[in-house]
């Protein structure tokens, strides 16, 4: 306990007591340690990279810039980047919080598609979701354009342009804000917008002046991470951009790679842009949320979420979601389903249909290593979630709630890794773990480790934004009735702060089984994980197969998301 | 106090971080030559084994390799045919294969990393010619002797390393969209308006490009009609990138021809009745090699030399059966009286950050490519 009540100096224990100031209290060595291990999971590869793009054989130097940015055509990549990523950031905002909302705060029909919505666009694997996306809304094969073709005339939707990259980068993303946003409208006081309904504004205009603002924090977060993750996609800018020759601006990480030896100056260049976009963003959002109490919807005023009723709207919702439902899960797992049951793809017609057959899951029961590729993915995955949010359920605390100098470094340095290229990633932990005497290279924990890196910026951004709701009144109250620093944090804030964690912890295991490109350079022979199963049915050409592995783990995921959501509802706010 | 405290042990953190990071040097820099100056003892194993032939030569190295009881192999061998090559040895020999599977660039980075901290993790390696070259460069890789290799190509014979199998280059075309006889036969063809939106070219594919540039040129043509060639070819074609999924969307309809897959590609999805075909061949068919070679710091030395003869005698039937093309032909010749080019390995590797620039210009929507 840090604030000890001022006690009366006896004579005899006064030697006792100076030197019990100077043993480390539990707060000390938590927050310590949590910001210790932060800093050093994102310097090693920060180092790295930052070594790499300024130093080459011959000392400092600044090359890696003019190959990275000196393009003649490097106007039109920006432009086309940003277009991509703003757009693909705004849909997936917007969607998100839609659904978010609908879901928490109204009455909305169909409330148990949410989640299927929510999760399985994240459970496909990019590269099968684009796929997906080509055999659905190509002008020249997609389904959809063949069942309108009669009313609209051929090609009516293109998904080799802009826009429809932005359509499916934006749909794939859009489950990061729906998770963010659900934890906070679940900690929201409704009775804010119910005085504003009260006083006679309509339901738009509460949405906008008092809804909005009041999740601000939390919008921020979502742009912040959409926009930097649009930034780097490349699946989606690889197969759907280059057919008609619409570069974006980080293809160039994977050419400038590609090459022998990897241009890591010029990697490093183009990570380092995207950096200082990044670090502005984390000092943005810390200025915006920075005006204290007035996101703090969690105060010690009791109060129960409660559902608004959505009268003659509740049907138009309702088909909404249908719709949308449609579009992000059932259409792209239907041609999923479709392709794992044929021997190649083809365009469905009787005789399609007539060679239908259970060959490739046959073929997947098979495949050497499945059963240790799931086990360590399922290790993996909850490990690295659970630790994770752990931790940075403590760095959320100091960033937001400690008066230590310095804490704002803590929230930078645990956005690093959101910039680094996965490969860049992988050589950087290669290279310390191999030079290291604790014989961690060659195991699975080099991977809990790169996954552990990779994930804390998402995981940060969770708490940071559950944490600001919470107003600390809370905790005052709680250290004022004589709870210890750790019982307050164990007690007062993880169950408030558990809807937020919750999701980035649904999050983390989630993505942490598609993770390949740090995965691929780190795994050992018998530490085989499932994604770097998928890459080689693909590499082998086996998307049939591929396919069938996708439904497989959407259905593993789907079950094992359901069973830590309905877990996890047991803890933190109640709902009605 | 106590937040200085806090902050101050983040600090000590920090730099204790960057000062053991520190001690092992520019952590990028490549680590030349990390075996310093004589043989070492899988070196002197191998030469040893050089010298002997025949049954004599497999019976010592199987008494050897079965003593050391396992192998390390890093591949970029597809993992279907990697299962069945490594189980296929572990059949036939009382030897252990553990494989690490990756895609060429990464097994490099891999080993690159590895043999700079003199970690030695395989004994073999098995993968794409620049690649071999790359690491025969920095100095890992052992000579390899023996009449098996001596029966592979001349152009499949390289310091450090040697063939095991070819990828071919060949234009596929879709045999729905275009019907029998009106496929491409040449590789000036694909320059024909008619492919206009119809032609798929790969990103990457700069290898295949720079090999097709070096023949036209030794053709007689000039870099302006090879330029303009290759501007033509690219002209409303549709770029993907992966040559897999390149096949599959073939077989789809997404387009009519590629101009550049691997025909081992094509010919499974033809196995599995894809209206899809490559033959009669493009010629010349432009072929890819890779290969495999042995580690100077390699811990099973004999377990790693027997793989390799194993390899290019046993181990060529199983490729040839997995559709692949072997380095070594033996009997019936599948490819009898096509022409086959080689890829310019050399170019390759002391000029591919160019020809990569090059051919990408080539396909970011079909300028013309200036002057050299």
């Amino acid at each position: 306990m840090t604030t000890a009540s001022p006690a009366v100096p006896a004579t005899g224990a006064t030697a006792t007591k100076r030197w019990r100031r100077w043993l480390p209290t539990p707060k000390l060595i938590i927050t310590v340690g949590v910001a210790g291990a932060i800093g050093y999971l994102a310097l090693v590869p920060l180092y790295y990279l930052i070594w790499g793009t300024f130093f080459d054989a011959k000392g400092f130097s600044l090359g890696g810039f003019g190959r990275a940015y000196g393009d003649e055509r490097v106007g039109e990549l920006i432009a086309n980047s940003l277009w991509f990523a703003i757009g693909a950031a705004a849909l997936s905002l917007v969607v998100g919080t839609a659904l978010a909302y609908l879901n928490v705060r109204t009455d909305v029909p169909f409330k148990a598609l949410f989640f299927a919505a929510s999760i399985i666009p994240l459970i496909i694997p990019g590269i099968l979701y684009t796929i997906a996306w080509i055999f659905l809304a190509s002008p020249e094969i997609g389904l959809i354009n063949k069942v309108l073709e009669p009313i609209f005339g051929p090609g009516l939707f293109d998904v080799f342009t802009v826009r429809g990259m932005i359509w499916v980068e934006g749909l794939h993303l859009s489950p990061i804000v729906f998770l963010l946003m659900v934890a906070t409208f679940r900690s929201m006081d409704p009775s804010l917008e119910e005085s504003a309904l009260m006083c006679g504004a309509s339901r738009w205009q509460v949405f906008r002046k008092i809804t909005v603002p009041l999740t601000r924090p939390a919008i921020v977060a979502a742009v912040l991470i959409m926009t930097v993750r649009s930034l780097e996609s490349f699946e989606v800018p690889a197969l759907l951009g280059l057919q008609n020759g619409i570069y974006v601006f980080t293809s160039r990480i994977y050419f400038v790679l590609r090459t022998y030896p990897p241009d890591l100056a010029a990697a490093g260049s183009l990570a380092s842009g995207l950096l200082v976009i990044a670090m502005v963003g984390v000092a943005i959002s810390n200025i915006v949320s920075r005006s204290g109490k007035s996101f703090q919807t969690v105060t010690g005023k009791g109060f129960r979420p409660r559902a608004m009723e959505l009268g003659r709207w509740r049907p138009v919702m309702g088909s909404a979601i249908v719709v949308y439902f449609f579009l992000t899960v059932v259409a792209p797992l239907l041609v999923l389903l479709y392709t794992s049951l044929l021997r190649f793809y083809q365009p469905p017609s009787v005789a399609a249909f007539k060679s239908m057959s259970l060959e490739n899951y046959r073929q997947l029961v098979h495949l050497s290593q499945a059963a240790t590729a799931l086990k360590n993915s399922l290790f993996l995955g909850v490990a690295t979630a659970t630790l994770v949010m752990a931790a940075m359920a403590i760095a959320a605390w100091i960033v937001v709630r400690s008066r230590i100098p310095g804490r704002q470094l803590v929230d930078q340095f645990a956005f690093v890794p959101l910039v680094i290229p996965g490969l860049v990633l992988g050589l950087a932990l290669s290279f310390v773990y191999l030079r290291s005497p604790v014989p961690i290279y060659g195991t699975i924990f080099i991977l809990l480790i790169a996954y552990c890196t990779r994930y804390m910026p998402y995981g940060m951004r969770y708490a940071v934004t559950s944490m600001h709701q919470i107003a600390s009144e809370l905790e005052e109250s709680a250290q004022v009735s004589g709870a210890s620093w750790w019982q307050t944090f164990r007690r007062v804030l993880l169950p408030l702060l558990a809807p937020g964690l919750l999701a980035g912890w649904i999050y983390i295991l989630v993505v942490s089984f598609r993770e390949l490109s740090s995965s691929i350079l780190l795994y050992s022979p018998g530490n085989e994980v499932l994604s770097i199963l998928i890459f080689e049915q693909y590499e082998n050409g086996q998307f049939t197969v591929l396919s069938a592995l996708g439904v497989v783990m959407v259905l593993t995921l789907v079950v094992l998301v359901t069973v830590g959501y309905k877990l996890g509802a047991k803890v933190g706010l109640r709902q009605d | 106090m106590k937040t200085a405290t806090a902050l101050r042990a983040l600090v000590a953190g920090i730099a204790l971080t960057l000062a053991v990071s520190a001690c092992g040097g520019s952590p990028t820099a490549n680590n030349q030559n990390t075996t310093g100056g004589g043989p070492t003892a899988a070196e002197k194993v191998y030469t040893e084994i050089a010298g002997l032939s025949g049954k004599q030569r497999r019976d010592k190295l199987v008494e050897l390799a079965e003593k050391e009881g396992t192998l390390d192999l890093y591949t970029s061998m597809t993992s279907d045919v990697a299962d069945v090559v490594s189980g296929a040895f572990m059949d036939a020999f009382k030897v252990d294969v553990n494989v690490y599977r990756a895609g060429s660039e990464t097994v490099l980075q891999r080993i690159l990393q590895e043999q700079g901290a003199r970690f030695h993790g395989n004994d073999v390696v098995e993968t794409n010619a620049t690649e071999l070259f790359a690491l025969n460069k920095e100095g890992m890789l052992a000579k390899y002797e023996g009449e098996r290799r001596n029966m592979v190509p001349e152009a499949g014979r390289f310091d450090g390393w040697t063939a095991t199998r070819f990828n071919l280059f060949a234009p596929s075309w879709n045999t729905k969209a275009v019907p029998a006889g009106q496929q491409p036969k040449s590789w000036e063809e694909l320059t024909d308006p008619k492919w206009d939106g119809k032609l798929s070219m790969e990103v990457a594919d700069y290898d295949w490009y720079l090999t097709l540039y070096g023949y036209w040129k030794k053709q007689g043509k000039s870099d302006a009609d090879i330029d303009k060639l290759f501007a033509d070819m690219a002209k409303g074609a549709k770029i993907v990138k992966g040559h897999t999924v390149q096949g599959e969307l073939l077989s789809a309809g997404q387009f009519s021809v590629v101009a550049s897959n691997y025909s081992y590609i094509v010919e499974r999805a033809k196995l599995k009745g894809a209206p899809v075909d490559y033959l009669p061949f493009v010629q010349p068919v432009i072929a890819r090699p890779n290969g495999l070679g042995l580690m100077k710091t390699a811990k099973h030395p004999a377990a790693a030399m027997l793989f390799a003869d194993w390899l290019l005698e046993e181990g060529q039937k199983l490729l040839a059966k997995e559709g692949l093309t072997p380095a070594i032909v033996e009997g019936n010749d599948p490819l009898k009286g096509v022409q086959i080019i080689p890829v310019d390995v050399k170019a390759l590797l002391e000029q591919g950050g160019e020809w990569s620039k090059r051919y990408e210009k080539v396909v970011s929507g079909g300028e013309q490519v200036a002057d050299k």
